[in-house]
């Protein structure tokens, strides 16, 4: 996969996952591929259903319930993390690569405070006692400004509100100072004003461990202003790739040009690029798997798997034809 | 219907400890029915000259400390066991269950039938407090030490069980839409219950009937274990322990032994088919049998494809 | 202050519970067959001298005089008399019950351990060979009969190797009895120092506590399994999972979360023992309540019967309010 020049941190290569169905698997991930770079924030946008937590927690080595990664790598550090024991990559878990997971109350352990939670988190992989963990527990919960962190170290995770309880998982994916961290839809849920707080808090400590970071969204509008580059995931494949004014000014792939103009602030782009949808949501083998609601789908669409192109300097798209912006 | 009963059969027994219930209990029950005619002794007369002999030939299960063939006896006893057994897990299911549906229907609402409800469950809370062997002691004895009797007392030791199965059943039906559809298109209560709570509630409460009859089959031997059941001579499994337990002290094992692991065995049959009757009416669980089935069928097919291109080749 | 006012709250509910319990036994017990003055004096009495004793008794009131003054010497600690030990029953359950809660505590402990045990196996490694043999342990709960699997366990430890002592109560005939303090031979024994009759009095209890041990593990060991299989799927465990958390750190913090539903298992199977281990009584000549309430049956002799029902349904009231204290204790969400 043609990048950038730079070593990328972390590689995810052809990595396949599917679900068992009620006759045959049904695959989730089709050989999705993206690599970040070392300090960069990498955004990933999609729509519910397209694969980002399965993407998401598959990096990791932990499909959601019930998938099974089928194929690929996840090359980090010089190797193949999928490879690694179970034991092994647990230790990587939490300490260089880690996940801020949304619904956070639903995640956090009910009978243990959320001191704790964040302490346990230093204890296991930076071997501290007990007593330094608590201080960088408290630490972390005040660099995520939660409101008297002090008090709040006692807290269960059911007495805190989703904007608190966010603050606390962030606070437990950063402590080990990890290098590369994925955040899953980690504002949905959240109100407008307490997603701007966490957006601002994530890139800035991002930028201050010097961590890189794959923002996962179902908002391009927040990609597109937040990212450094962006991907676009429909159907389990990643649809375009470009760095961040690429995307805004020239969107290439007609799912890119949909998913801006339906969170387009400005009623003229709206109406400028808005592309009807067409056809029913049908799972096809074979084919561009857009290619049944794409309105500029032409009969070639249907037939070939529209490789992966770079139709400008870093900027790819999979589609047979590419919006041209000249 | 033919083709149902086909699948059920075969998701039965893809696992082996639930063919192995079903073979069990049908065993027993043919032993039961077929004892008069296999049995090689009377099961209540007594050869005064041969007692407590060890197994032979003769005798396959040895004698008693009275002479009377085990084996014999052994065969006859599940005719009173599983009969009690039934019919009183029948007669504690029938009660329990209809007033655990009604009191579930009438729980909300007004008037009296709402205050009886809650009375009856209460009552039946009271009733689970007691011990329950003392309990059915007490029964047995009140009204008198007989078959009959011991069939009340099972009743009334596991009537609350359905009675609180069947209430728990109406109670979450009840709050599902599709029961408001229904009495919106003008069915009457009743109706309403026996179109859809039944259905529902048949799988668990089988699967309870099930485990029940197994220890119906306890209680009746415990209670003729202690002389408050089935009275001797009748050959009953319980009564039959009883009567060699001193003799297992000293040695001979076999009067006691043998009905005892008949006992035993018989109740983990019953048991393992309320195992099996609890997977297959979970559909969930039903599932992954359904699975292992299919997956099953595959491996079998694919072997047979591969032997045969193997003989081609 | 809110623990205070809870409890308050539960003994207010206990009392009509309570009271539901006497009124059901004593209607149960007096409808049993046999005069208990007939009983007492013999065969040989005469008409006379059983119409006074009756008039002594009491029998000769109508039934709801009876229950009132049953009631009315209740509340005076009076649980009335056994006619086969002329004792009053009060004394009599006070040296006998002990005897049961030693036995029925040592059991629990031993099924606890079994069944937690198993059962954290079973689920943390379902494939395993102990996960199937688990499922098949589990499907034994009530299945297998009390007083045969203590036949069994005679006939092998006693009869064939000789390991156990002879099924024939709680001390070697030879032993002096400690003086009572508790009334549980493995405490008052060591208090009073006498290791002699603490080690016969341990290995009186092996077989009894072994029958109702392993056979209750089941209960235990299905609802280990099975809170703790929902536990390891749920959320938190992943996202424990997500973060690196060693497996061993996983399970126990899935363990934490299964407690309450353990803990109420354990609790009902303690409330149901009481009663429940009368076979096994039987079977080792106990010398327990149960045994007692059940020769109090067996012989129209109605208080031992009633005062034993009292008994293990506060018993199983005092167990219920105790594991809903634990509850409290355990499960930060409830005290809100």
């Amino acid at each position: 996969m043609p990048e950038t020049s730079a070593a990328p941190l972390i590689a995810v290569r052809d990595l396949r996952v599917e679900f068992p169905g009620a006759n045959a698997s049904k695959e989730v991930l089709k050989r999705v591929s993206l690599t970040v770079q070392p300090g960069e924030i990498l955004g990933l946008v999609g729509e519910s259903g397209a694969g980002k937590t399965t993407l998401a927690r598959s990096i990791l080595g932990v499909p959601p319930t019930s998938g099974r990664i089928a194929a690929g790598e996840v090359i980090f550090e010089g190797r193949n993390i999928l490879d690694l024991p179970e034991p092994e990559l647990r230790k990587l878990r939490g300490s260089r690569l880690s996940i801020v997971v949304p619904n956070p109350r639903a995640e956090l352990n009910p009978t243990m405070t959320v001191g704790k939670q964040i302490a346990a988190m230093a204890r296991i992989h930076l071997g501290v006692d007990r007593a330094q963990a608590a201080r960088m527990a408290l630490a972390m919960l005040s660099d995520v400004h939660i409101p008297d962190p002090q008090r709040r170290m006692n807290a269960y995770p059911h007495e805190l509100s989703g904007g608190m309880a966010q603050r606390v998982v962030i606070a437990m994916a950063l402590i080990c100072n990890p290098a590369f961290i994925i955040s899953d839809d980690a504002t949905s849920g959240l109100d407008v004003t307490v997603q701007a707080q966490i957006l601002s808090l994530l890139g800035g400590l991002a930028a201050d461990h010097g961590s890189a970071m794959l923002f996962i969204t179902r908002d391009i509008g927040i990609a597109a202003h937040f990212c450094d580059r962006v991907a676009v995931l429909y159907s389990g494949e990643i649809m375009e790739l470009a760095p961040r004014e690429e995307l805004f000014l020239k969107p290439a792939h007609p799912y890119t040009l949909m998913l801006l103009a339906a969170f387009s602030h400005s009623p003229k782009l709206r109406d400028a690029w808005r592309v009807a949808e067409t056809g029913a949501r049908q799972i096809r083998d074979g084919g561009c798997s857009y290619a049944n609601r794409c309105p500029l789908a032409q009969p070639v669409c249907s037939d070939g798997r529209p490789p992966f192109a770079e139709i400008r300097p870093g900027h790819f798209a999979r589609c047979h034809f590419p919006v041209s912006h000249e | 219907m033919l083709a149902k009963l086909r699948l059920f059969a075969r998701l039965a027994l893809v696992r082996p400890r639930f063919a192995a219930g079903y073979v069990i209990v049908v065993v027993v029950t043919i032993l039961a029915i077929l004892a008069p005619v296999i049995a090689p002794f009377s099961p209540t007369e007594a050869d005064s000259l041969s007692f407590l002999q060890p197994p032979s030939s003769a005798h396959v299960f040895g004698t008693d400390n009275v002479g009377m063939d085990i084996f014999s006896r052994a065969i006859y006893a599940p005719r009173i066991d599983l009969t009690i057994a039934i019919l009183g897990t029948g007669l504690s299911a029938l009660l329990g269950g209809s007033l655990g549906a009604l009191v579930g229907y009438y729980s909300s609402g007004q008037g009296i039938r709402v205050w009886l409800s809650f009375a009856l469950m209460r009552a039946a809370d009271v009733l689970q407090a007691f011990p329950i062997f003392v309990f059915a002691i007490a029964l047995v004895a009140s009204l008198g030490q007989s078959i009959q009797t011991v069939v009340l007392a099972i009743a009334f030791v596991n009537a609350p069980i359905y009675l609180r199965l069947m209430r728990s059943q109406v109670l979450s039906i009840r709050s599902m839409r599709y029961v408001e559809a229904s009495q919106v298109n003008g069915l009457s209560d009743f109706q309403t219950i026996i179109r859809h709570v039944i259905p529902n509630a048949m799988g668990p409460v089988l699967a309870q009937l099930s485990i029940n009859v197994g220890w119906g089959i306890v209680l009746t031997a415990a209670l003729s274990f202690i002389g408050a059941g089935v009275r001797a001579p009748t050959p009953e499994w319980g009564s039959m322990i009883a009567m060699g337990f001193q003799n297992v002290v000293t040695g001979q094992w076999w009067p006691s032994m043998f009905p005892g692991t008949m006992l035993a065995v018989t109740v983990f049959g019953f048991s393992l088919i309320g195992a099996s009757i609890e997977v297959l009416a979970d559909p969930a669980k039903r599932r992954l049998l359904l699975t292992d089935v299919r997956l099953r069928d595959i491996a079998r097919a694919a072997k047979t494809a591969k032997r045969a291109s193997l003989g081609q080749g | 202050m809110r623990v205070l006012t809870y409890l308050a709250h539960r003994l207010l509910f206990v009392i009509p519970q309570l009271f539901g319990i006497i009124l059901v036994s004593f209607l149960l017990v007096k409808s049993v067959p046999g005069d208990p003055a007939v009983l007492m004096l013999g065969p040989t009495a005469t008409p006379a001298a059983i119409a006074s004793l009756r008039k002594v008794l009491g029998l000769d009131q109508p039934l709801y005089v009876q229950f009132f003054i049953y009631v009315k010497n209740l509340l005076h600690g009076n649980l009335g008399t056994s006619w086969q030990t002329t004792r009053p029953v009060l004394d009599d359950l006070i040296q006998r019950f002990p005897a049961t809660l030693e036995l029925v505590t040592l059991s629990l402990l031993v099924a606890i351990v079994v069944g937690v045990t198993l059962g954290l196996y079973a689920a943390t490694r379902p494939n395993g060979w102990i996960a199937r043999f688990a499922d098949l342990y589990g499907l034994s709960v009530g299945a297998l009969p009390d007083f045969w699997f203590a036949l069994v366990l005679i006939f092998v430890f006693y009869t064939m190797l000789g390991w156990a002592p002879a099924p024939l109560g709680r001390l070697d005939m030879i032993i002096i009895p400690p003086p009572s303090v508790t009334g549980a031979l493995t405490i008052d024994t060591l208090l009073a120092g006498d290791l002699q009759a603490f080690g016969s009095g341990l290995s009186h209890l092996a077989l009894p506590v072994l029958t109702l041990g392993l056979l209750n593990a089941g209960p235990i060991l299905k609802m280990t399994q099975s809170t703790m299989e929902k536990m390891l799927e749920s959320d938190f465990s992943r996202y424990e999972v997500l973060c690196g958390v060693p497996e061993r750190l996983v399970t126990r913090h899935a363990l934490r979360n299964a407690l309450p539903s353990i803990v109420t298992i354990i609790s009902v199977l303690y409330g149901f023992l009481i009663g429940g281990a009368v076979l096994v009584e039987i079977v080792f000549s106990w010398g327990g309540a149960g045994q007692y309430a059940v020769q109090g049956v067996l012989n129209s002799d109605i208080y031992p019967v009633l005062g034993f029902v009292l008994f293990s349904a506060i018993f199983s009231l005092i167990v219920y309010i105790v594991v809903d204290l634990i509850y409290v204790l355990l499960d930060p969400r409830i005290s809100n």
